[in-house]
């Protein structure tokens, strides 16, 4: 089919609309769009189909809402303000708050947050307000703290800068150690794979490119009415991964589809519900209103590496479908996968719009301006000369070697008073490590060389990598030294954590 | 039924659990090990019930090993899971999967209360009494 004849008009939105009125609007899911697709072919399912609803209910951090507490007697500007001990943000008007899904309790961190408030709020509860301020002419009152609800605020508006990833690259981990990140537990080796996104359920998927969906969008949003305000933040169609920012009145939404959660080790957030309506005005919108798991593809990247999510290693590409299916293949090995969001809320809150739309009670809107189709992503640039391994490491190294005895080497830390004590072959290459601890320990039981004590499995570091990079794999390990590295395991330099803290404490003079 | 076999110090170089496999011809299956030279503690899984399971029980006590019954599993509420999966693949034996209607199925028997999934449930939904 030729691209003119696929944006060939079938109906326009102000048909589909009067028919909602009528009472005649065929509204599916999209998951009855697909088995009508397959079953009666996509010229028959276009011809009779005049929406088609999708869903997704996923951790989408870059959410919150904008509050208005009232004024107080005597009045306050606050210029901190805490709800349930979560910072929210005060570099507004006296006592506008924006709650940001991310910021964390300063009392129970990882435990709750702003996504926890709002469920909070939604559910009814009353959520302790403490005020600071410098007291001004206008408004003179330094402290207030009360407690509030949902229906004491003048406005609570959920405005979420990005919603609604369209599809979003899954995640495993190489390491050899557990990580906890904002895709879930991952384990080692490659243990298992995380997911996130509804694929053929995803809004964004199923007007691939935003003929209907646009600034001005009507959607359900937290179980209430929501609209589409603009592309999201990160937005970056380009690669499949448009985002959108969306705003709703928080006082029509319900706690089942707006729920406060924290990933373990990583922080809090919000599982957001997005329901968007597809108009089928014509076939190109009706081909992509079909596509299933099969067809939308993602990458599976490499969290083990401490990289920039760009640079993350890509292991392969995969699709929703075998995603979903519990397993994926890597290395020809299975592996366990999982998603982070909720499929079954996504196709629960596909049918509530779906019956909002049949009821009479939701219409379908034309977007005032349509998304961008491009949007570069840009990397943010680092114009100062950053501090790396290399700069604090030190290169006279004393090493020794496996056959030394033990005797001699004990002698030599103390003579050139280091701890960390590599063990080289004849090139420099890294066989093994010990410590002064190591030392005390082969003295004390009898020990006499160095291969029968020496720590083989070593944790090092390169030249150029990151000095946070290195201080967090210290602390990890509960080490307090690494041999630095070349690419060829020679030894080139050792880093501790006195040569780092020296560093930033500034060195003794004189 | 699960076992958690605790060793001590002065047994923990002993070969008990082959010698136990031998005895009684059950066919041990070792679910967690940690085993150091102070002290070992196994997870095991044993296929076998009345007097088969006692007899393994009273091997394992007489060569000096502690052993708890581990029938304590977990607790997913149901008001709070929202089906998301996330427990799913970093649990390590498979006892996390979903139903057919994508809700979060629990198949108790595999389960040997390693509490990665209660790590992992970001509504906190999951606990072990």
């Amino acid at each position: 089919m030729g691209g003119k004849e696929q944006s060939r008009r079938i109906r326009s939105v102000k048909e589909i609309n009067e028919k909602i009125k009528r009472g005649d609007a065929v509204v599916l899911t999209a998951e009855e769009m697909i088995d009508l697709v397959e079953s009666s072919g996509l010229e028959v399912a276009a011809k009779e189909v005049d929406v088609v609803t999708t869903g997704t209910f996923g951790a989408m951090c870059s959410s919150g809402a904008f509050l208005n507490f009232g004024h107080a007697n005597p009045p306050i500007k606050m210029v901190r303000c805490w709800l349930n001990d979560v910072p929210v943000y005060k570099g507004l008007a006296a006592v506008d708050g924006y709650l940001g899904a991310a910021a964390m309790s300063e009392t129970r961190g990882f435990e709750y947050g702003g996504g926890h408030v709002i469920e909070d709020l939604l559910s009814g509860e009353e959520v302790e307000l403490r005020g600071e301020s410098y007291g001004t002419d206008c408004y003179p009152r330094r402290h207030v703290e009360t407690t509030i609800t949902l229906d004491d605020l003048n406005q609570a508006v959920l405005v979420n800068p990005r919603n609604c990833y369209q599809t979003y690259d899954a995640a495993t981990n190489s390491s050899d150690r557990v990580l906890y990140t904002y895709m879930g537990t991952l384990l080692p080796n490659y243990g298992n794979v995380t997911f996130s996104g509804a694929g053929q359920l995803n809004p964004l998927c199923k007007d691939r490119y935003y003929e209907t969906i646009g600034v001005g969008t009507r959607i359900f949003l937290g179980g209430g009415v929501g609209y589409i305000i603009g592309e999201g933040t990160q937005h970056s169609p380009q690669g499949g991964f448009g985002t959108l920012m969306v705003k709703g009145d928080m006082k029509q939404m319900s706690n089942r589809y707006l729920r406060g959660a924290s990933f373990y080790n990583y922080g809090t957030t919000l599982y957001v519900g997005v329901g968007i309506p597809i108009p089928i005005i014509n076939m190109r919108v009706a081909e992509t209103a079909s596509l299933r798991d099969e067809d939308i593809y993602v990458k599976i990247r490499d969290y083990g590496a401490p990289l920039r999510p760009d640079l993350r290693p890509v292991v392969r590409k995969v699709s929703y479908a075998e995603l979903r299916s519990g397993k994926v293949t890597i290395n020809g090995r299975d592996v366990p996968s999982s998603p982070l969001s909720s499929y079954k809320m996504a196709l629960e809150i596909a049918e509530v719009l779906k019956k909002w739309i049949l009821e009479g009670e939701f219409f379908l809107t034309e977007p005032v301006e349509p998304l961008p189709k491009y949007r570069e992503f840009k990397p943010m640039k680092l114009r100062r000369r950053e501090l790396t391994v290399q700069d604090l490491m030190r290169r006279d190294v004393v090493t020794a070697s496996p056959e030394d005895d033990i005797k001699t080497v004990a002698k030599k830390l103390v003579e050139r008073g280091v701890d960390h004590l590599p063990v080289v072959d004849k090139d420099s290459r890294l066989l093994g490590i010990v410590t002064s601890w190591d030392l005390a320990k082969a003295i004390a039981q009898g020990s006499e060389r160095l291969e029968e004590i020496m720590t083989r499995r070593v944790i090092t570091a390169y030249g150029d990598e990151s000095v946070d990079v290195v201080v967090r794999r210290m602390a990890q390990h509960n080490i307090s030294g690494v041999p630095v590295v070349d690419r060829f395991k020679r030894v080139v330099g050792i880093l501790t954590t006195d040569d780092v803290s020296r560093r930033l404490v500034g060195r003794p003079t004189g | 039924m699960r076992l958690r076999l605790i060793y001590s110090p002065k047994v923990v170089e002993k070969p008990i659990l082959a010698t136990v496999i031998l005895k009684t011809g059950v066919p041990l299956n070792i679910l967690e090990a940690k085993v150091d030279a102070q002290r070992g503690e196994l997870v095991v899984s044993i296929p076998a019930e009345g007097e088969r399971l006692q007899r393994v029980i009273s091997l394992f006590q007489d060569s000096g090993v502690e052993v708890q019954l581990l029938t304590e599993t977990l607790q997913i509420d149901l008001e709070k899971c929202i089906s998301c999966g996330a427990c799913i693949s970093p649990c390590p034996t498979g006892a996390l999967r979903f139903g057919p209607d994508w809700t979060i199925d629990f198949v108790e028997e595999k389960c040997v209360t390693c509490k990665v999934c209660v790590k992992a449930c970001p509504v906190k939904a999951i606990s072990i009494p």
